[in-house]
């Protein structure tokens, strides 16, 4: 499904990502931890070319999107974001953010755009805020539309970026039930996120990052219970 | 001191008819600025140095000189050049506009810059092309935080109308200078010309703090 090959990323003279090669399968759901400014996020942010890529290829469902001829945001629109920070559209309300990019990008008419919006909010479970504006909301509910924004692409894989760090604690639970039920239908989805018990019980996979390069990866119980490397086993013995 | 309010009253219709010019004048400065002033924005926003140039130098140049000698160059020179001949409330209306365009232009730009880019990044990551993330996502938000500024930009461009009587054009100064001229008296008149444009200013204040609330803007 995603195919990762010698991917580097600087910013100047700072090389965040040196040689990055990973194969995500379709209906996998990979888990990215790591220190902060371990790359994990621009790693993310690479997979859609939110971030510009300075060398290697990343191919998702057979095409190159670092292939400077391909249509960059037709390739986007198959692949769903998530971010930290919501982005949600402050001046479109709940049902109009998730048309938005339904009617401008798939070119549905408002109508079906609307039905298929309401579906989705009936899903992550917040119909009741279709007309309210995103000030109103609180950030769980925040996301949880931002999830669903997403969703309303139909896209072919799902990422996510620290989802829940910027959440109240009482709020975290409700964005991963929506995860976890949206991994539970098959969606591919990489989640780059702090929440351990997340990745050992939805991840089928977990990767761990370090200084630019992917140190290990294996299955959850496997890499939790029995790391290889020193510099995983450090990071694990302080958030574990 | 004996005041002569009949020589107000003498002057009434024509301050009445210098007030409408001040208006239509002003509201073509500010229409024209704005429009003119969007593209300019974008232009001086362009990753290319090469393109922005001529924009940043448009605006150094516009907001680097006088008003006053920026209307005598292009009354007396400028549009006489390009244009053969010209009047006075076209070169005021040509001198507002361009004038002001370089204002909203850097007013339209600070708006657009203060978006988060996480706005864009989201837009960008639903499949949105720059065309339709700058039409649906960034414009209405910067626009929106463009108002009071703008509300500003128009009623300095209002008060700096007045200096098309320095060019003949028949403004509320114009007919002002004219009562002062004919009846040799200072007060009456320059009181009224005062008085007019502050009627102007405070009402365009009311309606712009109107607008403000009912666009809730922040």
């Amino acid at each position: 499904m995603i195919s990762v090959r010698h991917l580097k990323k600087s910013f100047g003279d700072l090389e965040v990502l040196k040689d990055i090669n990973v194969d995500i399968k379709q209906k996998e759901v990979v888990v990215v931890i790591g220190p902060s400014g371990s790359g994990k996020s621009t790693f993310l942010r690479c997979l859609n070319l939110i971030e510009s890529v300075t060398d290697g290829t990343v191919t998702i469902d057979g095409e190159e999107l670092t292939d400077k001829k391909v249509d960059i945001n037709k390739l986007r629109a198959e692949v769903g974001m998530v971010f930290q920070q919501f982005n949600l559209f402050p001046h479109k309300t709940v049902l109009e953010n998730i048309t938005l990019p339904i009617v401008t990008v798939k070119k549905w008419s408002k109508q079906d755009a609307e039905k298929k919006a309401k579906d989705l909010l009936q899903k992550v479970g917040l119909l009741d805020k279709a007309k309210v504006y995103p000030e109103s909301l609180s950030g769980g509910q925040k996301q949880r539309v931002a999830i669903a924004r997403a969703l309303g692409m139909e896209p072919k894989v799902m990422l996510f970026d620290e989802p829940t760090s910027a959440l109240d604690p009482e709020m975290v639970g409700e964005v991963l039930g929506v995860m976890k039920q949206l991994a539970e239908e098959g969606m591919t989805m990489v989640v780059v996120t702090h929440e351990m018990g997340f990745a050992k019980e939805v991840g089928d996979r977990v990767i761990f990052m370090d200084e630019g390069y992917v140190v290990e990866e294996n299955e959850p119980k496997q890499l939790f219970d029995n790391p290889q490397h020193d510099r995983t086993k450090a990071f694990l013995s302080k958030v574990l | 001191m004996d005041f002569r309010s009949d020589i107000i009253v003498e002057y009434f219709p024509f301050f009445m008819e210098g007030m409408g010019l001040t208006i239509l004048m002003s509201v073509v400065g500010v229409l024209m600025g704005c429009i003119l002033g969007f593209f300019i924005a974008l232009g001086k926003m362009s990753p290319i140095l090469i393109v922005r140039l001529p924009f940043i130098w448009y605006i150094n140049f516009l907001r680097g000189t006088p008003l006053l000698v920026q209307l005598f160059l292009f009354h007396y020179a400028a549009l006489p050049a390009i244009l053969g001949s010209t009047t006075p409330v076209i070169s005021v209306m040509v001198t507002l506009s361009l004038n002001s365009s370089a204002y909203v232009a850097e007013i339209f730009r600070a708006g657009l810059q203060s978006i988060d880019k996480g706005q864009a990044e989201a837009a960008h990551s639903l499949g949105m092309n720059k065309f339709q993330v700058m039409r649906h996502v960034l414009l209405p938000q910067a626009f929106k935080r463009s108002i009071p500024p703008l509300g500003n930009e128009f009623i300095v461009l209002l008060k700096d109308s007045s200096l098309g009587a320095m060019i003949a054009a028949q403004d509320i100064l114009y007919w002002g200078r004219a009562a002062s001229g004919q009846y040799l008296r200072v007060w009456e008149p320059y009181l009224m010309v005062a008085l007019i444009y502050l009627v102007l200013t405070l009402s365009l204040t009311y309606l712009l703090n109107y607008l403000e609330r009912r666009l809730d803007v922040k």
